[in-house]
């Protein structure tokens, strides 16, 4: 083994566990509740560098030969999720206070989501897939401060204990027909008529829908991302999303879509998108909101699917930088209120822009580029993702996608209607200084605004 | 380019302007309405002088910008001045500086954020106006409905939140299928001629069968005919007048009811021509309808807001009978008509706000003898009642009579080949304009003259701030009544090239 290119190629890995290691060095021996939070910043900006440089250098190289492998599109799709990380450990201090645990466990689920975007074997997928998820499952316990975290701890415990057993269980269908571990083995699978085959990458395509929210496999997460606290839910609806999407996309490789797996790929996410747009139209707190809205979103990123390999690529990576850091925008400008039930209550935003333009502008702009309306970073990525599926010939899922898509207008707007249009709500008591928060919608701000500007720039990378 | 400059000046004044705001301190509202005010004027100015040295005598785009922008997709940031866009580009700069100073003391609430959104509806129109690549278009399409969607939300009446979600769900309802109309149509391009582009120029020679020409332009058509809009399609229209505020009202019936006719103007029919010759019975009952159905309603409203508003869906109509005429007289009436609409809609919604802020009411049946109480607000309503109806010397005669001649010429000869449906559809718009009439002079007669009432005592007539923003307007219904000649000179070329696109002989392939 060549230990230069493992130090090399697994360079943002090597950060982020060295990161680790001394958080939990700091925790054990230094006894002090202060001081995570620059370590883990430091940390997380040094493996997005890391990474970026890989990417930039064009740097290919496979330290573990079958298992793992490192190419520079790939690494740049690191660099761009481990930078959604930034906001979120921004907008963390208010609700952990830099709670060293916190971080560890972030950490090492970024290690997780990074192992997945250089796994070629079914086991690196595997142990990425968890090692993404299990702190995750903690995470969610972490906020505790309310009856509903620990309920939306276990059942996601138990729907992602499922999802991983599917995995399982198709992997091994493919290895008993295939004799491979190779995730290569996933695409044969899709292209062979065996049954044994077939059953086997549906297996693995359902617990990716389970693990990103597809309906039906949905209903863990609206009551997931209520119960966990607002920088957990940001994670989960941003990073581990990107996570799932982006396994997805390795495995389907350059691979285009034929049937039946065509109409399989594109149904379910066209409900996806109709019903958590629907479904997002009632709610009243803003956490379950975003999670019906995430499961839109996550409809129109398995949409990508049915387009080209390298126009698939593109379109997903740019919609998760844009929906990312808008997603980020919304949360980081979330105001303060009494306690978590309080600032997740949409009723909390009405009159805000009488409270703090800046915030109600800020999620206002969030909110509109979600709903997909230029000239916000979400249309162009919406644009990218629906122009492959009409040049792939699916010129009907296209049209249903974009009608789907309408109807989510209206709940965003209602964001909007809350924040200018209504009358403030009794006064809540003012909290702490949010300043990292606002750190965090700043950053999410200036690359919106990047985006919005210049996308050809942005998407030439891709 | 110089040149090219002038126009990026003129279209980003608004957001240097909205940056500009962004310094002063919201409590500062005085500041916050003679900057936007001044900002308005330049940009009217800097436009003035664009129309100036606009040549009358080059077909093709002027003051041209062109810079690639998403290379990958063949995405250019295009932007020009034709023969389509002259006269609407001067007609939003010329009513800017008018709505800001008509909002002076309307508006009382969150008056910094007011004007930023008035900026950038001001951007978003010019831009949509001025944009000579699809994707661009689009772009600027939709970003009309977020500062029109708050204007009418935050300052609108009672039912405010009612009719701004109305309005936006039905556009926003629209521009989703156009956008895959959009994708689509890129995407044919490109399978047929191998060209990668969103620019208007090279979107027509796209080879499509008259077929998918027809799905194309009912996806177009939907969007643009919510936006004129075109009955049946019309019954936001209504609700988003009477509760928008005035200015909000004004934007609406001035600049972007025009938005619809220019879209099926300079999109609609030009790119998908097969498919407007097929459907054009079908678009001329529905001009027609309009006319008629706007009309009829107008009449029998109380409410003075909605008089107006019924009789823009009445005008409008006009503009479409105009365009599908295919006659180089019926197109030219149908520029002036927009630019026509433009100014007396939006002096008589200016009107309606002023005589609101007084009265507090919009109860056609709470008034009656405004001309003995408030003599010169009289005169002013009167002249631009007149101008509404189409009196000779006004713009609203220029318009409306060209539009009907150019439709009898069209007509006649089809009807000397046996087909006599355009005739009767001609025969038929002529009622509007007895309608048309008949509803404002109703109005007129019962709101100025009879018994005088008001629901407010005592009322004060004009001050000098009102007098000024009416004489504009009134001043330019007279010059395009009067020398209608200079502005028409202007368009003529663009409305040949239209006519010439769109009843030029089908493309083979595509045979009835």
């Amino acid at each position: 083994m060549n230990w230069q290119a493992v130090l090399v190629a697994l360079a943002p890995e090597n950060v982020l566990l060295a990161g680790i290691i001394v958080l939990i060095g700091v925790e054990i021996f230094a006894q002090r509740t202060r001081g995570a939070l620059p370590i883990s910043l430091g940390t997380v900006a040094a493996a997005v560098a890391a990474a970026a440089l890989l990417a930039s250098n064009g740097y290919v190289g496979t330290p573990f030969p079958d298992h793992f492998s490192v190419a520079p599109a790939w690494s740049l799709a690191k660099a761009v999720v481990l930078a959604l990380a930034l906001p979120v450990l921004l907008l963390s201090r208010d609700d952990f206070s830099e709670d060293g645990q916190f971080h560890i466990l972030v950490l090492s689920s970024l290690y997780g989501f990074c192992l997945l975007l250089s796994a070629d074997s079914f086991l690196t997928l595997f142990l990425g897939l968890e090692l993404m998820a299990l702190p995750v499952y903690v995470l969610v316990l972490l906020a505790f401060k309310r009856p509903e975290s620990p309920e939306a701890a276990l059942k996601y415990l138990v729907l992602g204990g499922t999802a991983t057993a599917m995995f399982l269980m198709g992997v091994s269908l493919l290895y008993g027909g295939s004799g491979t571990l190779a995730i290569s083995a996933f695409t044969a699978g899709l292209r062979s008529a065996d049954t044994m085959a077939t059953a086997g990458v549906t297996l693995i395509l359902m617990a990716f829908f389970l693990k990103g929210a597809i309906v039906p496999f949905h209903a863990w997460a609206p009551d997931a991302y209520e119960g966990a606290s607002i920088p957990v839910t940001a994670y989960m609806a941003t990073i581990v999303k990107a996570g799932v999407l982006l396994a997805a996309l390795r495995l389907f490789g350059t691979e285009v879509v034929s049937r039946p797996t065509d109409d399989l790929l594109a149904f379910l996410p066209l409900v996806s998108i109709v019903w958590g747009n629907l479904a997002a139209m009632r709610q009243q707190s803003f956490r379950r909101m975003i999670a019906y809205s995430s499961i839109a979103h996550a409809g129109y990123l398995f949409y990508a699917f049915l387009g080209d390999g390298p126009g698939r690529f593109q379109a997903v990576v740019f919609y998760l930088l844009a929906y990312g850091f808008m997603n980020l925008l919304a949360f980081a400008s979330l105001p303060a209120g009494d306690d978590d039930a309080t600032r997740d209550r949409l009723d909390n935003l009405k009159g805000l822009f009488q409270r703090n333009p800046y915030a109600a502008l800020m999620i206002g702009m969030a909110m509109l580029s979600l709903a997909g309306i230029p000239p916000f970073p979400g249309f162009v990525a919406k644009f990218l993702i629906f122009r492959n599926v009409m040049t792939a010939g699916y010129t009907a899922y296209a049209v249903l996608g974009l009608v789907g898509s309408y109807l989510g207008i209206y709940f965003y707007l209602r964001v909007i209607q809350f924040m200018f249009m209504s009358a403030p709500a009794p006064e809540t008591s003012p909290h702490a200084s949010r300043r990292l928060a606002l750190g965090a919608s700043v950053i999410c701000l200036v690359t919106a605004m990047l985006v919005t500007i210049f996308p050809g720039w942005v998407i030439g990378f891709f | 380019m110089a040149d090219a400059t002038l126009l990026n000046a003129v279209l980003f004044l608004p957001v240097l302007g909205i940056g500009l705001l962004l310094l002063v301190p919201a409590r500062a509202e005085g500041a916050i309405r003679w900057m936007t005010f001044w900002v308005m004027s330049m940009q009217l100015v800097l436009t003035a002088l664009l129309y100036m040295h606009y040549d009358a005598a080059t077909a093709g785009l002027q003051f041209e910008t062109r810079i690639p922008w998403i290379p990958a997709w063949g995405v250019y940031y295009q932007i020009g001045l034709d023969g389509y866009n002259i006269l609407l580009v001067l007609l939003t700069a010329f009513l800017g500086p008018l709505v800001v100073a008509g909002a002076f003391t309307a508006i009382t609430k969150d008056v910094k954020l007011f004007y930023a959104m008035v900026f950038l509806i001001q951007f978003a129109m010019l831009g949509t106006f001025v944009a000579q690549d699809l994707f661009v278009f689009y772009l600027f399409w939709e970003t009309m409905l977020i500062p029109m969607f708050l204007i009418i939300g935050i300052w609108g009446g009672e039912r405010r939140i009612y009719a701004t979600l109305k309005f936006v769900l039905y556009t926003a309802f629209g521009s989703i299928l156009m956008l895959a109309a959009v994708i689509y149509l890129v995407f044919a391009l490109q399978a047929t001629t191998g060209v990668r582009s969103f620019a208007f120029a090279d979107l027509q020679h796209a080879q499509l069968p008259l077929s998918v020409q027809l799905v194309l332009l009912s996806a177009f058509g939907l969007s643009f005919a919510i936006k004129v809009p075109i009955v049946p399609l019309h019954t936001w229209l209504p609700d988003a007048h009477v509760e928008a505020p005035t200015a909000g009202s004004v934007i609406l019936a001035g600049v972007l009811l025009k938005m619809g006719t220019y879209g099926f103007m300079k999109l609609g029919f030009p790119l998908f021509p097969d498919a407007t010759r097929y459907l054009s019975p079908l678009i001329m009952t529905l001009a027609v309808v309009s006319i008629i159905y706007g009309a009829c309603l107008a009449l029998v409203q109380d409410d003075i807001k909605k008089i107006i508003a019924y009789s823009s869906i009445s005008h409008l109509g006009y503009v479409m009978l105009g365009l599908i005429s295919l006659d180089l007289i019926g197109i030219q009436g149908a520029i002036i008509q927009m630019v026509s609409h433009g100014l007396t809609a939006a002096g008589l919604f200016l009107m309606v706000g002023m005589i609101y802020e007084r009265c507090h009411t919009r109860e056609l049946s709470a008034y009656g003898g405004l001309a003995k109480i408030l003599p010169v607000y009289s005169v002013f309503f009167m002249i631009l009642t007149l101008a509404s109806i189409g009196l000779p010397t006004t713009s609203g005669f220029t318009g409306e009579f060209l539009v009907l001649l150019g439709a009898f010429k069209a007509a006649w000869p089809l009807h000397l080949h046996g087909n006599t449906y355009p005739l009767v559809m001609s025969a038929s718009a002529v009622l509007g304009v007895v309608l048309g009439a008949l509803y404002m002079l109703r109005f007129a007669q019962s709101f100025l003259f009879g018994v005088a009432k008001v629901p407010h005592d005592p009322v004060t007539d004009l001050n000098l701030r009102e007098k000024l923003i009416l004489a504009a307007i009134v001043a330019a219904v007279f010059a395009l009544g009067l020398y209608p000649n200079e502005p028409m000179r202007k368009t003529e070329l663009a409305a040949k090239e239209f006519q010439q696109r769109v009843s030029a002989v089908p493309i083979p392939g595509s045979a009835r």
